[in-house]
């Protein structure tokens, strides 16, 4: 337990930066160890709780992150969750590392990011959303204005965001990177918001997918509580130096991190067949 | 009129109460495995991972697996302290998730008063139900 406590810390360090969270990285790891995948995934779920609350905790107090849009939002991501975790009680093990690499492979998704528009308020905004008022501004620090934005299409953007969940909940991640994209390109959200209101769904996401874990005998607590300690430890000292690194930098860490994990999963699976 | 920090939502109230529970019950939660850690190894002597009895978390329902920790039959204090913990952590976002049910039903927001419950009884049955 305190080798897995050692490797959490800069293992949720390197999620913290590259965007990718503390649980998709550690999990590859903790399968490459002998751990049973069922119960990586599952120790990664109660991992990713703590560290989506924390630093949620400060998207929303300094009001980024749009809580009546991640309200609306996390109808989808709960019950897709609860899907997706149903699934990996029942499937054969091999499945999960082809599964976790094919999802790994969406995070590039990330690197493609269009520039953002100025303007975030579509003129012909959708009737739900008008009716929803999925709408906020925040003060953006870069540029040094306010920023008003409504979210677009927000069904397709539920429907997105159902199969995020639904893939946080099978694989024991956060998925940040699929629901950012989600919300960046659907919803057409600017980035900061995007990301922030991301972050704070992860953690209801992630309680979903415990929920099912809880009754299967996965959730091991020699596992969870190192790994929440670590990661937790890793994603605060991530938010500290993340201003100090610069963007290429982050991206090169970012591919390698990603390339290696696929690479090792696919391995595993390759192996268990 | 917006200020420095934007509206958010335009629920400030509601932003401040979310933050304080999210950081309250991660910091809690954390301090309790840290702590169930530190007595797991006093007691045994070892920090080994395991992978069955005792250290599994296993329940009929979550509110059962709380029954079971303050039961006498229940594993000794290292595991019940980090048991604990898991289960705060599980209670943290379902707490925000309740807060907002209250909120919003406080400020008669009827839209989000749907929103909101739904994604709670969506939770409490995933809890209960399995």
């Amino acid at each position: 337990m305190f080798s897995l406590l050692l490797i959490s810390i800069p293992v949720g360090l390197i999620g913290s930066l590259t965007g990718l969270g503390g649980a998709s990285i550690l999990i590859p790891l903790m399968v490459l160890f002998g751990i049973p995948v069922k119960e990586a995934i599952a120790s990664g779920m109660v991992s990713v709780i703590a560290t989506s609350s924390g630093s949620a905790s400060a998207y929303v107090r300094q009001r980024i992150a749009n809580v009546k849009i991640a309200m609306y939002l996390e109808m989808f991501t709960s019950v897709g969750a609860i899907i997706g975790a149903t699934i990996t009680t029942l499937i054969a093990p091999v499945y999960l590392y082809f599964f976790f690499a094919a999802f790994l492979m969406t995070s590039f998704l990330k690197l493609k990011r269009r520039p953002q528009p100025d303007q975030f308020s579509p003129a012909g905004r959708s009737r739900l959303s008008r009716w929803l008022t999925l709408e906020g501004s925040y003060f953006d620090e870069a540029r040094k204005e306010i920023i008003t934005y409504t979210a677009d299409r927000p069904l397709l953007g539920g429907l997105g965001m159902m199969v995020a969940g639904l893939a946080a909940g099978m694989l024991g991640i956060g998925a940040g990177a699929f629901k950012v994209t989600v919300q960046e390109h659907i919803l057409r959200l600017p980035s900061k918001v995007a990301s922030t209101t991301s972050n704070f769904i992860v953690g209801m996401t992630a309680l979903a997918g415990t929920s099912v874990y809880l009754f299967s005998g996965f959730l091991n607590l020699t596992l969870m509580a190192p790994m929440a300690i670590g990661t937790t430890l890793g994603a605060i000292a991530g938010g500290r130096v993340l201003n100090k690194l610069n963007d290429r930098m982050l991206r090169g860490l970012f591919f390698c991190v990603v390339v290696l994990l696929i690479v090792q999963m696919l391995y595993k699976g390759a192996a268990s067949w | 009129m917006v200020d420095r920090h934007g509206e958010g939502n335009g629920a400030g109230a509601l932003e401040g109460l979310i933050s304080y529970i999210l950081i309250t019950g991660v910091v809690i939660s954390l301090f309790l495995e840290a702590a169930g850690l530190v007595l797991f190894y006093r007691s045994s002597g070892t920090l080994a991972i395991s992978h069955g009895g005792r250290v599994i978390i296993r329940a009929e329902d979550f509110f059962a697996l709380l029954g079971q920790l303050f039961s006498a039959a229940s594993s000794g204090w290292p595991l019940r302290l980090m048991t604990l913990g898991i289960a705060v952590l599980i209670l943290t976002p379902y707490a925000r998730a309740l807060l907002s049910v209250i909120y919003f039903a406080c400020q008669r927001n009827f839209k989000y008063l749907a929103v909101t419950l739904f994604v709670v009884i969506i939770l409490t049955v995933s809890l209960l139900v399995h």
